[in-house]
């Protein structure tokens, strides 16, 4: 078979492949930094002020019409439920949960709510590759079922654990997660279900800035009761909900390894390869062709000046 | 197979024309020449088909479970432990093995390198058909799976990983459909299309280095969206791209070897003089190119551990299991692929090329599966799980193999061309 | 000025129903307040509280509640600086202070003032249950919801309990850790 191939052709062949593969991956290495909008609200969690009374478990349930749950919100034994030596967690039935920390050297036993955390620079967003997630410029975190595809990628992504899918459905399956209750609330500038139903306020709904402020006040005023961080003030570059706690937050199961910086900084070292691959290969392997096929070439031009000869 | 064709001269079909002067048609062609009893009577005289039906006997019934009652039903997917088999194996296992038809494709086309001609044409179906099966696979862990082609077409997220994935896998599965093209129309008898195809084989085979690189490492850097998630042993925000790029390269060549392999020994009434021949000459190059691969991938390995500061997770159990990995899964064949080339044996070769063909599953698998939520729980996969996984393989390989035993990839067609 | 103390007062008692002020003074002291006040203006899930206040004046000091609104002598270092002088409020209720439409767009606004230093007061459901819940667990008090309340249908069905708790089969809410 005859491999060598005219000038012409290879620069038609090389210059249609490259035009091709550009056009389509233009724009995937355009992921600018990001970090937050202005006004974004969020929610002040306040560990030392939850008594674990599962409010907020209930009101989010009935605000976000989930499934009945197996056992009463008034029931406190799922304080002990664990499964793979882990207390409770998200699922396609509940977007918050409260689990109860025993911490040595404490009197009572902290309760820590979690949900979606409404990241500033979200993981789940940045690995979505049908756009299924937006950040809405009140701060919250929502999902698009209608063009997911149920990859699942954004439950690899998050450091939260926190997106579920529904796998038990095989005709309608879709991430389930906490939407900030944006639909029904937030953007009309009302607090979640959750931080209403809570008797304690131990979640303060208001401006993520204002929120900073708040909880620095609360170290202020009260010297030596609240560790010296705001979680979430940083983690995975600032999240909208976020906590502050009267013990280190790794005993009340917050993960207190995350980066500083936004999980989409760990792809982009790759995502920056992209152009130069798209840009630089085709030259380079074109002439590497022409390198390794010269001597084919010279012999078939001088066979064609003899034969024209 | 041997049977008939010590029987019958002018099968295995090589021609469109038949000894007696008439055309075989495409239906005679597709029965191997054979009447239908006898091709069924050596169909089920080779073992290896009832272990087929066998596989497909329960895991069919398990893939229509899978479609009617959901994910749910046949995996241990779990909101902790989002992938399993299916793609840990299916799409991270698959898309590496498959990697040879690109590295085939650069070699012949773009470094003029004759010398492996005889198995390109094998090397681009194992790559076509490695990325098909790897497509399929996601069909069926896609939650989904009807929107495929939302990422191309209705909602684009440019800026994620995956997209890159998606668009290259779908591009790429296009170029190798023409690099394999060739094949189908000699066989067919339509030599306008090869043509069309032949004057863009080398835009072609350059779209396929750039698609390759990009998208090999793509499934890399899938996982630097999970910095605390996976071991950092098996974890590099830097060097992750680099790595998977890296051992697909191995993974491909050596898939090409044990695939050659398996041609040779149990299907050489299909292969040509030609390919019988130069088999041991081109196994003993690939060797050759999977030893270099494997020493970069090595060291790139290293340099990955030296460059995040973590010697001392070396010292724990996980780091134990690493190294028993990068032991079986990469220095062992590398030296076997080293001495094998060194003392000119084919065979030692293609023993190495087993045991990395395991080893970069393994790797694929650690990465996933394993090493993923290393500070949570380790997750079993259900029996149902890998029972799909192995049906659908099983297709992969009987899909392959039916195309081995018709189109001219492992022998040259002698009919016009 | 007496009587629009009186007016302030009674409005702000309106969650109190026995209302009596016998004299008014910069001072007062534990026998000015009302035996007993009905805190139920908030009432949605739970029904109100029958609040016995004689009986906690009896444990507890005036500020320990009402912080510096009664007039009596400010020791929190952190309110002394400002608090130290200002005496008896005109009002000592909690919901004059404390907003019953916390985190509504128009109580987030005020915080938009730079200037202020009270970004941080509690809603009204909180600065009860702040206040009743943080002495109850340190002094021992009830401190389960139904120790004080009652719950009302309306509540028993956001809990999904009583006449609304789920059958015993019902709800698939394996999720994350299923294990099959």
């Amino acid at each position: 078979m005859k491999t060598t191939v005219s000038r012409r052709n290879f620069i038609k062949g090389g210059l249609a492949g490259t035009v091709a593969v550009t056009a389509l991956k233009e724009s995937s290495s355009q992921a600018a930094t990001f970090e937050g909008y202005p006004d974004g609200m969020g929610v002040l969690v306040d560990l030392t002020r939850c008594v674990g009374c599962r409010s907020c478990e209930a009101a989010c349930n009935q605000e976000q019409k989930l499934p009945p749950p197996e056992k009463p919100f008034d029931d406190f034994s799922v304080f002990d439920e664990m499964m793979h030596g882990q207390k409770r967690r998200t699922d396609e039935t509940h977007y918050t949960v409260v689990n109860r920390y025993d911490v040595p050297g404490l009197e009572h036993p902290l309760f820590r709510k979690i949900q979606c955390n409404h990241c500033q620079e979200p993981a789940c967003l940045t690995s979505c590759f049908v756009n299924a997630y937006t950040k809405t410029p009140e701060g919250a975190v929502i999902y698009n079922p209608n063009v997911c595809v149920g990859c699942r990628t954004c439950m690899i992504a998050c450091p939260f654990y926190i997106p579920t899918f529904k796998y038990s459905s095989a005709f309608n399956p879709r991430i389930m997660k906490c939407i900030f209750c944006y639909d029904t609330r937030l953007k009309d500038g009302k607090p979640p279900a959750c931080v209403e139903a809570c008797p304690q306020e131990a979640l303060t709904f208001g401006k993520r800035n204002d929120l900073i402020k708040i909880g620095r006040q609360r170290m202020v005023e009260t010297p030596g009761k609240y560790e010296d961080h705001i979680y979430g003030e940083h983690e995975v570059g600032g999240t909208a909900w976020m906590y502050l706690s009267s013990v280190p937050f790794d005993k009340v199961g917050l993960d207190t390894h995350l980066p500083k910086e936004p999980i989409l900084n760990f792809v982009k070292d790759f995502l920056g390869i992209v152009p130069m691959v798209l840009t630089i290969w085709p030259a380079l392997f074109a002439g590497f062709h022409l390198l390794a096929t010269r001597k084919d070439w010279l012999k078939n031009k001088n066979d064609d000046a003899h034969e024209e000869e | 197979m041997r049977f008939f064709s010590h029987q019958r001269p002018e099968i295995p079909i090589v021609d469109h024309i038949k000894p007696d002067g008439s055309q075989w048609t495409i239906k005679e062609k597709l029965w191997l020449g054979l009447s239908s009893g006898d091709y069924f009577k050596q169909f089920f005289r080779n073992p290896v088909n009832w272990l087929m039906i066998a596989i497909f006997v329960i895991g069919v019934p398990l893939i229509a479970q899978r479609y009617i009652y959901g994910l749910d039903a046949v995996t241990h997917g779990s909101d902790d432990y989002p992938w399993g088999l299916f793609l840990g194996f299916g799409l991270f296992g698959m898309v590496p093995l498959s990697a040879s038809g690109f590295m085939l494709g650069t070699t012949c086309e773009l470094f003029g390198r004759k010398d492996f001609h005889p198995i390109e044409r094998l090397a681009l179906l194992n790559g076509l058909l490695g990325y098909f099966f790897a497509v399929l696979f996601l069909e069926v862990d896609l939650g989904m799976w009807w929107r495929l082609p939302y990422p191309m077409f209705v909602s684009l997220g440019p800026a994620a990983v995956l997209f890159l994935v998606a668009w290259h896998v779908a591009t790429y599965l296009s170029v190798q459909i023409a690099e394999v093209l060739p094949a189908f129309f000699e066989w067919i008898g339509w030599l306008k299309g090869k043509r069309v195809i032949r004057k863009m084989v080398l835009g072609l085979t350059i779209a396929g280095i750039i698609l390759s690189t990009l998208h090999q490492g793509a499934l890399g850097a899938l996982f630097t969206y999970a910095p605390g998630k996976v071991h950092p042993l098996w974890f590099s925000s830097n060097f992750q791209w680099i790595h998977f790029f890296c051992s697909s390269i191995f993974a491909g060549l050596s898939m090409v070897i044990v695939s050659s392999t398996l041609i040779r020994n149990f299907a050489g009434w299909r292969c040509d003089d030609h390919f019988k021949n130069s088999l041991d000459d081109i196994t003993v190059k690939l060797g050759k190119g999977c030893s270099l691969a494997m020493i970069t991938y090595l060291v790139i390995k290293i340099v990955a551990v030296a460059h995040d500061q973590e010697w001392d997770y070396l010292l724990t159990g996980w780091g134990s299991y690493y190294m028993l990995e990068l032991g079986i899964g990469v220095i062992l064949p590398m030296f076997m692929f080293a001495f094998g080339v060194r003392n000119n044996s084919a065979g030692l070769v293609r023993f190495a090329a087993w045991i990395a063909v395991f080893g970069i599953i393994w790797n694929r698998l650690n990465t996933a599966l394993v090493c993923f939520n290393w500070q949570l729980y380790q997750e079993i996969p259900h029996w149902k799980e890998v029972w799909i996984t192995i049906t659908i393989y099983s297709l992969y390989f009987l899909t392959y193999r039916f195309i081995v035993y018709r189109l001219p990839i492992v022998y040259e067609w002698k009919g016009e061309k | 000025m007496c009587t629009r103390k009186m007016y302030h007062l009674t409005m702000a008692m309106a969650v109190g129903s026995m209302l009596f002020w016998p004299q008014a003074g910069w001072s007062m002291d534990a026998a000015d307040a009302p035996e007993t006040v009905e805190i139920n203006s908030l009432s949605k899930s739970y029904g109100g509280v029958h609040f016995d206040h004689a009986m906690h004046t009896g444990i507890a000091s005036c500020e320990q509640c009402h912080h510096h609104t009664t007039g009596a002598e400010v020791t929190n270092s952190n309110c002394i600086r400002c608090h130290a002088k200002t005496g008896e409020e005109d009002s000592v209720s909690c919901k004059d202070c404390h907003s019953s439409d916390r985190f509504s767009k128009k109580d987030l606004l005020k915080l938009e003032d730079p200037k202020l230093y009270h970004i941080d007061k509690p809603g009204l459901k909180a600065a009860y249950h702040l206040n009743c819940v943080g002495c109850h667990q340190k002094a021992g008090g009830p401190t389960g919801c139904q120790d004080c309340h009652t719950i009302t249908e309306a509540g028993e069905k956001m809990f999904q309990t009583g006449k609304f708790a789920p059958a015993p089969t019902a709800g698939s809410g394996h999720g994350g850790h299923s294990s099959h």
